[in-house]
């Protein structure tokens, strides 16, 4: 490859046809496959409701006022990581690692409401094989916990670089795609709040099914 | 656009004659209308995109509330009794706009290289399709039996 196709952007080489980085390109295409991914199971979701035949249905299990904060919690710490992005690139270090520390918390907030809701459908009796509700419901959700819980470490990663000067102004791509992989989580948990909790936490017993008695 | 730019951006002397102005100058730029609300609407654009052409902290600011708002009207509408029997197409369309709000801000889609769009886009389209598939076949099952 001749040396005019490269060119430099925040720090990063950029030696392909594509004029932009290869890093950004890879985590786009990425992205692009886990929509399919996620898309499949949330249709999986939605094919599913209310098939379930025996309790606990979703108006017996779904909290949404917790759920609402958690969704929150995580929408803004997309503002968050944006800023210290932000705040990366113009080498304002201490808001850069300011912000990414709170997106770290914030991301273990939301987590701690996914430990709590989990542990408390369990103890009322909803697990994955209880009815076809809980396994789509435990599918999705513990799939994107395990995004979030991936997007986490990869954060502290970051910091860490960052309090030890590996992660400047001239390497701001790294957050860049750590950033995308966060706002992307943050785009599928907006897509399971709107269409697995609010559209689905009223359905009761469906034609045929058993009334839930509650945990025994 | 000629009549919006003669009626935001007159330099004075205008058909609309106004009996009054703030301004001291002879012809004053902003008289119109309107003040200089274009001239601070331009000043409050240039801060919320650092003055850079792409989004600044205000702008986050802004469309992070712009998130938490839709979000509460969500939460809002569903509480609504009289309103469930739209709840289906009303949260699919609140999604979206947060959707689309997120990947074309905060992912910087809407200022970033065009393939990037290209390839998210085209994914999307892919997973709206699987989605659509299987809600169809799950609407169709049994059908005929």
């Amino acid at each position: 490859m001749s040396s005019d196709n490269i060119t430099v952007h925040h720090g990063e080489e950029i030696n392909n046809s594509t004029g932009v980085s290869n890093k950004k390109l890879l985590m786009w295409a990425f992205l692009g496959s886990d929509v399919m991914f996620f898309g499949t199971f949330i249709g999986t979701f939605m094919a599913y409701r209310n098939k379930s035949l025996n309790g606990p249905y979703p108006a017996d299990t779904l909290d949404i006022p917790i759920t609402t904060v958690s969704t929150f919690v995580l929408l803004m710490s997309s503002l968050g990581i944006v800023l210290a992005l932000h705040y990366l690139k113009e080498s304002k270090m201490g808001l850069a690692k300011l912000w990414l520390f709170a997106v770290i918390i914030m991301g273990l907030i939301f987590m701690g409401f996914q430990v709590y809701e989990f542990s408390h459908f369990a103890h009322i009796g909803m697990t994955p094989q209880v009815n076809l509700f809980g396994s789509t419901f435990f599918t999705l959700t513990s799939l994107h916990g395990a995004h979030v819980s991936l997007g986490i470490l990869w954060l502290i990663f970051l910091l860490y670089n960052e309090f030890n000067g590996n992660l400047t102004s001239d390497n701001a791509v790294d957050l860049e795609i750590a950033g995308l992989y966060w706002h992307f989580v943050d785009i599928v948990w907006i897509l399971i709040f709107g269409l697995l909790y609010l559209i689905t936490a009223g359905d009761g017993v469906p034609p045929g099914g058993i009334p839930w008695e509650g945990a025994h | 656009m000629s009549f919006l730019k003669d009626l935001f951006e007159h330099d004075g002397n205008g058909w609309w004659k106004i009996p009054k102005t703030s301004e001291a100058e002879p012809n004053p730029k902003s008289e119109h209308p309107f003040g200089d609300f274009v001239k601070r609407a331009k000043g409050f654009m240039v801060w919320m995109t650092s003055g850079k052409g792409h989004a600044g902290p205000g702008y986050y600011w802004a469309i992070a509330a712009i998130l938490g708002a839709i979000t509460l009207v969500e939460v809002w509408w569903f509480d609504q009794e009289g309103l469930r029997y739209i709840l289906v197409p009303a949260m699919l369309g609140f999604s979206l706009v947060k959707f689309v709000l997120v990947v074309a801000f905060f992912m910087h889609l809407r200022f970033d290289h065009k393939l990037f769009s290209y390839i998210f886009v085209t994914c999307m389209v892919i997973g709206v399709f699987i989605f659509s598939l299987f809600i169809l076949l799950s609407a169709f099952h049994g059908y005929g039996n």
